[in-house]
């Protein structure tokens, strides 16, 4: 064993000495208490890269839909989409000055949860505000639906988190005339104004999501998620939804992290399967 | 049951019966062996709870004045909204509110605090230092308004340890290697802890024609686009923010380590809703100096 690797921790030693400190009285540290929804691997992922949480924050919003958006009509339906827009553009910004206040530099691992009703959308945003130990400020607060595990792997790249990116939209799933839809009834054909209606739907949702990015003077937008599918209430609409975390290269140059290889000596459970008696 | 030592016989007897049960999984009841922890017993604790929203000292109603508090006078969150058109009908909803419902809050917290209490108090019955692998569920039972705090978790024994202070065994909802990690990292559990809110939001009258999409109906809901639903927002940011108080106030200055958090929301009427958020986590101390963790090697599997 080199010098310089640690031992390895005797935990059935810390863990008596720790029942024997609490037993003594164990003191309570100074300061102000921290809540986190990390769990303590990733806090010690954390930690390797000198930061620690801080606080759990939150962001809400709730905006109305007017009646009428969702009934029959053509193209893309605007007020929804910006409904939507203006629901997460709100709650990212409260997210981020909740965790400004509570002394974090950033919030990761944000719970990201979108509901559309006739009437309104809702977006709630739960997370964990978080700071480097030596209380230095690396740069803007961010806000991210990164993992801890991604956070630390991310600036381990040189990359730094810049904000949440989203885009949405919504469409009308278009009709054909009554002759078209009566001729093509017995056939297996492309319908060319559902394709191009669906695919100028998810661009439209990406590019508004990439102009947030751009916004945010990112360079890309990491751990993209899609969501698609006709509304539960309106099942003529179809909505699209596109979001992921803003990202900006810190170091001069993109650090490449090199995995090591391994190969693990535990056999993978191979369940008995009769049919192989027979040779299948 | 009203007090300390009034466990139901038949929990006695199991619990002198000398043989152990555990509700441990076994990889986790064999990283509770490799930690020093010898299981002693699986231990829980109920407690059934008549939720009687009319009951006294429940202020079920608005206040009497927008400017004022409707919490009993129990000195809770409160916020008021005020109509923007002008006196229009006695229909009309002129003033809203959002406010914290402190007697909803303080009988779920004498539930889960009595499920808790005895839940500890079996644990002691058997000597142990700590109970790990803890969980706990609320339901309602049939159709009566009562609901059922119920916690459940494995006693254990640090080998070769003093018994904690007064006797009172720590709690966690960790087990196993996740327990072994926290232990390895400085952080000792104290304890399980949660904590509710409640906010009801009494709609006025843009919240209601806004929650109805009657956004530009007659002039009423001011703008045709969309806008925010600011009472509601706020009542959401509110139901949060005030579980997140209430398990501080329960912390000191301790670390809230792995927070689950769940929300529910009722609608009782045009824009009115029960807002709720529950909060939980294990307390812990750090009982050794900060050590940082040597950054981890990435790793690629070949399998």
């Amino acid at each position: 064993m080199s010098a310089d690797t640690p031992l390895p921790i005797d935990v059935r030693t810390e863990m008596r000495s720790a029942a024997a400190w609490l037993a003594d009285g164990g003191s309570a540290p100074s300061g102000r208490a921290v809540t986190s929804d990390l769990t303590i691997d990733e806090a010690l992922l954390l930690h390797s890269i000198g930061w620690e949480p801080v606080e759990l924050v939150f962001g809400v919003s709730v905006t109305s839909v007017p009646v009428g958006v969702w009934t029959w009509g053509r193209g893309e339906i605007s007020t929804a989409s910006d409904a939507h827009n203006l629901a997460v553009h709100t709650a990212a910004e409260r997210l981020g000055r909740e965790c400004a206040k509570a002394g974090g530099h950033g919030v990761v691992g944000v719970q990201v949860s979108v509901e559309v009703t006739p009437h309104h959308v809702d977006v709630h945003l739960v997370g964990t505000a978080v700071r480097p130990v030596d209380g230095k400020k690396p740069g803007q607060t961010f806000v991210s639906d990164l993992s801890a595990r991604d956070f630390v792997l991310l600036s381990n790249a040189g990359w730094s988190p810049l904000g949440l990116s989203f885009g949405a939209s919504f469409i009308y799933a278009p009709r054909r005339d009554a002759a078209t839809a009566i001729r093509q009834s017995s056939q297996n054909i492309e319908l060319t104004n559902l394709t191009e209606a669906l695919y100028s739907a998810r661009e439209s949702a990406m590019e508004r999501m990439q102009a947030s990015g751009l916004a945010m003077a990112a360079q890309g937008v990491v751990g993209v998620r899609i969501t698609e599918g006709p509304m539960r209430f309106a099942r003529h609409v179809i909505g699209f939804t596109a979001w992921g975390t803003a990202v900006r290269l810190v170091a001069d140059n993109h650090v490449y992290l090199k995995p090591d290889m391994v190969l693990p000596l535990d056999d993978a459970v191979v369940q008995f399967e009769a049919q192989s008696l027979r040779g299948r | 049951m009203t007090g300390p030592g009034d466990l139901p016989e038949a929990a006695a007897r199991r619990l002198e019966s000398g043989s152990f049960s555990s509700g441990l999984t076994v990889p986790d009841f064999g990283a509770c062996l490799q930690m020093g922890l010898r299981p002693v017993g699986l231990v829980q604790g109920f407690c059934a709870m008549q939720w009687s929203w009319y009951g006294a000292g429940s202020p079920y109603m608005r206040g009497m004045s927008p400017y004022g508090t409707s919490d009993g006078g129990q000195g809770g969150y409160s916020q008021s909204w005020r109509c923007p058109h002008g006196l229009v009908s006695a229909e009309h909803r002129a003033w809203g509110q959002n406010y914290e419902q402190t007697w909803v809050e303080s009988a779920w917290l004498q539930g889960y605090g009595s499920a808790y209490g005895r839940l500890i108090e079996e644990a002691k019955e058997v000597g142990a230092h700590g109970i790990i692998g803890v969980t706990d569920t609320s339901h309602n039972l049939a159709d009566m308004n009562v609901t059922e705090f119920h916690m459940l978790g494995t006693a254990v024994v640090v080998e070769d340890a003093p018994a904690p202070p007064g006797g009172d065994p720590w709690s966690t909802y960790l087990a196993g290697q996740r327990l072994a990690k926290l232990i390895e990292a400085g952080f000792m559990p104290i304890s399980v802890i949660a904590g509710i809110a409640s906010v009801r939001v009494w709609a006025y009258c843009m919240t209601e024609y806004l929650m109805e999409g009657r956004v530009g109906t007659y002039g009423w809901g001011g703008a045709t686009s969309t806008q925010e639903i600011e009472q509601v927002s706020e009542g959401h940011l509110a139901a949060r923010a005030l579980a997140r108080e209430h398990v501080r106030r329960q912390l000191g200055s301790d670390t809230l380590h792995g927070v689950s958090i769940t929300t529910a929301e009722r609608e009782v009427g045009s824009g009115d809703q029960v807002l709720e958020c529950t909060l939980r986590g294990t307390r812990v101390r750090r009982f050794k100096g900060f050590d940082p963790m040597p950054t981890p090697r990435p790793t690629v599997r070949l399998s």
